[in-house]
């Protein structure tokens, strides 16, 4: 694994991921298969791979929403097994598709969201206000959010996640069946977050990636097959040969 | 695998659904229940293999926290519950083991207090002297009537002196006196007690021999029934033939007359009319269409009765006459006749004409005991009573309270002549007397007639058991079913109708 | 505690911000009025019936035994409606759960800092207060008649309790269905599969190889005979005790089902 030669020395916050030997199977089906990867504090970490090569299962792996087969992943040194809590609390997540309850006016589920996080009173008012202020969402408080259109979802998603300050943010697909305005909007507010907090990014759009990650890793069948700087992966002839599994290994 | 389990839950839905709607667990049911057992349970081996095919320390360790958890909530749910089946607690909420007593059979014991006592003969397994053990024990804690419980194969003595047939008989002692009752009910107990209670009887003179209402007849247009509750009473009952009355004894009480259907011949009429002027008292029922003759005799004393028949809309249809012909009254005056009746206590006339009331002299009282509903009007059409069709309204038929009922007292210096009319005399036929509180009514006007007080109102018939089957009033049920019963439904669909409407704005 | 309060406002709004719910409630209100009230009126009627045509003294029971508030009345509306809960009740409970899972907002909620034993709290309560309020508006109407009546008031609230406790616990089982699936058919159907089984099992005799023991144990454990007492007006701990631990044990059930997804997958 090289860091790039002209990399900045910048401030780093947020979370340390690290995962070792990590398996996890569905019956027969071998999801992650001794998956060993390390995310440093602030990092900007891109998760790159086929539809089923087993990015979202390392994310609920990550968040505790599923169990491990076989080895362990840890946020800062504390599992979701052991101390779940904790780890819930260091994480804002952002899920592939919009899951938010579309009966619910924006205002509302935003309280609801920030209420089930902890917060309260005034200080869940400062960070419903400064949420609402960054995502750009004055106009549809009042909306129900089956109401709203798929970036406008996207936006609430986005704001939800942050609403407690987590240190280490994971977006899956963020810009999946958005418009290019759209795609370009939630772009921008990840651009902002490189160098604040941890960020770990699934994605498929390879310039995506390039944009937004400093580095990323290519699963194929529930292995990773390579890991390095963004750039250093994804040059080549052709960058989809990782997809397939063929193409050079990981380093 | 969830397919196989939905199947699965279908499966076990039809077999236990087919059972409830034809009692029997037929060929149907059980094909399905082995079904369903089977899809449910290849589901679950199929999870669970899937589990274990993941195989993990963790898994395990989670599975079995939360297995155990299942199990010790399991394990503490059913020692609490037989903690709490060893204790037997429970509350008794139930009215039907229960005996309110009437207040006749109150008044009955307290006249008796401190000088009755009762003795249940059983056998000892018998199941239904447990309904009069409860029943005997309501009475005596009203510290008016001691019992006790004797097993009948001990009492062969008691058998013989007091005329014991059968097990679960209850005896009742006043002194010497005693009164055997072999199927104890609070209504004959109280009619026991009453005859041990009332010594003094007043005379009541019937009469007869113009169609009167027959107190000898038991079939259902007969008054048997009357004579029955009369007798209970304490009242005696004499014969007055009408065609051969030119006066009316002097020891008379009160007299009774039952609609009759032919005029009364004039010496009759004279009779009465001598007898009220001496302040005597009179118990009247007419009958819609019928001509007693005594119409001119109760006009003189104020009471007319217009030949027409009460319909009241207010009714349901009751005893397959057609809506409103068969008045059911709930309304009343403030009346010792009307004691203990009130807008849960009905009575029921069926086909009833009204009274116009004007006073001969200021100083008399006539009053209305009871009305029908605000809704009713007069139909001159007398057969309406025996159609299955309720009658139409006119469009000019005033809508009022009639009086049913009316009660009236004459003082004339040393004495008070009373009359009391009712606009029906089949209330008080075999049919329709223990009806709703008819027999507390009509017994209440004799009393007041007799100038007895009224032990109050009477038992009902009530089952062995002494299950109370007090009625409900009909037509507040009606309207408050229509009022609340409706409303609350419909304002609830509606609050989801504006919600529905809100959500999608 | 934050958290938990967060979800059961969130829960109420979402559970009474939907028409479902005010349909739900209209149908059970509206269908218990009419079994009261077409039982009322004919033990009205037939009462009347019988306690006319009595020819002599009090000798003679012209009304049957079974002519009673309780077995004409409050009896035969209780067994109704005891039936009727079991298909209604899963239509309200097979969202809560499912509905989650479909929508994925399941997985929002496990990165929050709520438990599974809060959510299934949450969930549980929310939806006993909403049955508890669904047997309110039924009861307002027959209340107010028994009352007028002027007899069985007390009996009419153990009625009520018994129905009560039988809506709780089969909402219970439906929501302990709605846990393990992600779809509401499903939970709905398997609500009313175990509602039914559960309710009697009397047909189990049919079977000559099933001992005087284990029919004892399922009668014990039968919705049916616990829930008859409650319509005789005898409020019995040990059966009140049963209500509850039935729903103790289902949402344990329901708690379980977070451990199994994370597990099963």
């Amino acid at each position: 694994m090289m860091e790039p030669a002209d990399a900045a020395p910048r401030a780093r916050s947020g979370v340390v991921v690290e995962a070792k030997g990590l398996t996890r199977r569905f019956g027969p089906h071998l999801a992650l298969d001794g998956l060993d990867l390390r995310i440093e504090r602030g990092e900007a970490f891109g998760l790159l791979g086929a539809n089923g090569a087993g990015k979202t299962t390392f994310i609920r792996l990550v968040t505790g929403f599923l169990l491990p087969s076989a080895g362990s992943v840890t946020v800062d040194g504390i599992t979701a097994v052991a101390d779940p809590s904790g780890v819930s609390a260091r994480i804002g997540f952002v899920a592939e598709t919009t899951r938010l309850y579309p009966e619910l006016r924006v205002g509302t589920f935003l309280r609801f969201a920030g209420g089930a996080r902890g917060l309260s009173g005034p200080e869940l008012n400062a960070r419903i206000d400064a949420g609402v202020a960054r995502f750009h969402l004055e106009s549809s408080l009042a909306r129900p959010l089956g109401h709203l259109s798929k970036g406008f979802q996207q936006r609430v998603n986005l704001a939800q996640a942050f609403l407690h300050d987590p240190p280490l943010m994971i977006v899956d697909e963020p810009t999946g069946g958005l418009d290019p305005l759209q795609q370009e909007e939630v772009r921008a507010v990840l651009r902002e977050l490189r160098g604040e907090r941890t960020l770990i990014l699934c994605t498929h759009d390879l310039g995506e990636a390039r944009e937004l990650t400093e580095r990323v890793a290519v699963l194929f069948r529930g292995r990773r097959v390579a890991i390095g700087p963004t750039e250093e992966v994804l040059s080549g002839d052709d960058p989809l040969e990782l997809f397939r599994g063929t193409g050079r290994s990981a380093a | 695998m969830p397919g196989l389990a939905l199947c699965g839950f279908i499966a076990l839905g039809f077999a236990a659904g087919a059972y409830y709607a034809t009692g029997t667990f037929a060929t149907f049911s059980k094909l399905n229940a082995v079904v369903g057992a089977l899809a449910l349970g290849v589901s679950a081996a199929r999870a669970f293999g899937r589990v274990r095919g993941a195989g993990s320390p963790a898994f395990r360790g989670v599975l079995a926290r939360g297995a155990l958890s299942i199990a010790l909530v399991l394990g503490a749910g059913v020692a609490l519950e037989r903690l709490a089946d060893a204790s037997q607690l429970q509350w008794d909420w139930s009215f039907e083991r229960r005996f309110e007593l009437s207040d006749g059979s109150r008044s009955r014991l307290a006249e008796l207090c401190g000088r009755a006592s009762a003795t249940l003969y059983a056998d000892e397994y018998d199941p239904r002297a447990r309904s009069s053990r409860l029943l005997l024990r309501t009475m005596a804690a009203t510290d008016c009537l001691p019992f006790t419980e004797q097993n009948l194969s001990d009492s062969a003595e008691a058998e013989d002196r007091f005329g014991i047939g059968s097990s679960n008989t209850v005896v009742i002692e006043v002194g010497d006196r005693f009164e055997t009752v072999g199927r104890p009910t609070e209504g004959t107990l109280y009619e026991a007690l009453s005859r041990l209670s009332l010594p003094d009887s007043h005379l009541l003179y019937v009469t007869r021999g113009a169609g009167e209402g027959n107190l000898s007849r038991s079939d259902g247009s007969g008054f048997s029934g009357l004579r029955e509750a009369l007798l209970t009473e304490g009242f005696r009952l004499r014969d007055l033939v009408a065609a051969a009355a030119e006066e009316i004894p002097e020891d008379a009480d009160a007299v009774l007359l039952l609609a009759p259907e032919r005029p009364l011949p004039a010496t009759a009429v004279a009779a009465l009319s001598a007898y009220l002027d001496r302040g005597g008292r009179l118990v009247i029922f007419l009958e819609p269409g019928a001509d007693s003759g005594l119409e001119p005799l109760l006009s003189e004393w104020g009471i007319t009765s217009p030949d027409e028949l009460v319909i009241d809309p207010a009714s349901g249809p009751v005893a397959g006459a057609a809506i409103g012909t068969g008045p059911l009254a709930f309304q009343y005056g403030s009346h010792p006749i009307a004691a203990g009746l009130d807008s849960g206590r009905m009575t029921f006339f069926p086909g009833v004409r009204t009274f116009k009331l004007h006073k001969p002299r200021p100083e008399d009282r006539m009053e209305t005991i009871v009305y029908s509903s605000g809704r009713a009007w007069l139909s001159p059409d007398l057969d309406a009573v025996r159609r299955s069709r309720p009658p139409e309204r006119p469009a000019d038929a005033r809508e009022d309270y009639f009086p049913l009922v009316v009660a009236a007292r004459y003082p004339r210096g040393d004495i008070e002549t009373r009359i009391v009319a009712f606009g029906d005399v089949q209330l008080a036929s075999n049919q329709y007397l223990r009806a709703l509180y008819n027999l507390d009514l009509v017994l209440n006007a004799l009393h007041w007639a007799a100038d007895r007080i009224s032990p109050g109102t009477r038992p009902k018939v009530v089952a062995v058991s002494g299950r109370l089957q007090l009625p409900l009033p009909l037509q507040n049920t009606l309207t408050m079913f229509q009022g609340i019963g409706l409303l609350l439904p419909e304002l609830l669909l509606v609050a989801g109708a504006l919600f529905w409407a809100r959500s999608r704005v | 505690m934050t958290a938990l309060r967060a979800l059961i406002r969130k829960e109420l709004l979402v559970l009474f911000g939907a028409p479902m719910a005010y349909v739900a409630l209209t149908l059970v209100v509206l269908v218990t009025a009419l079994i009261f009230f077409d039982h009322l009126r004919i033990y009205n009627q037939t009462l009347f019936l019988f306690a006319s045509s009595n020819m002599g003294g009090f000798e003679s029971d012209t009304v049957p035994d079974y002519i009673n508030l309780r077995d004409t009345v409050f009896f035969p509306v209780m067994e109704t409606m005891g039936i009727t809960l079991i298909g209604l009740i899963p239509l309200v409970t097979m969202r809560v759960f499912a509905e989650e899972r479909a929508r994925g907002t399941d997985e929002l909620l496990m990165t929050t800092a709520l438990t599974p034993g809060q959510i299934v709290f949450a969930k549980f309560a929310v939806t006993y207060l909403f049955v508890t309020i669904m047997m309110v508006a039924s009861f307002v109407y027959p209340a107010m008649a028994i009352i007028e009546g002027g007899i069985g008031a007390q009996h009419l609230a153990s009625v009520f309790v018994g129905l009560t406790l039988h809506s709780i616990a089969l909402a219970s089982i439906g929501l302990a269905c709605s846990a393990y699936t992600s779809n509401q058919l499903v939970a709905a159907v398997a609500g009313w599969a175990v509602g039914f089984v559960l309710w009697d099992f009397s047909w189990i005799t049919s079977f000559s190889f099933v001992g005087e023991r284990t029919i004892g144990f399922l009668d014990a454990i039968s919705l049916h005979l616990r829930y008859g007492s409650f319509a005789e007006g005898i409020v019995n701990l040990a059966h009140l005790v049963y209500f509850i631990a039935l729903a103790a044990l289902a949402a344990a059930i329901a708690r379980f089902s977070f451990d199994w997804r994370r597990v099963a997958g």
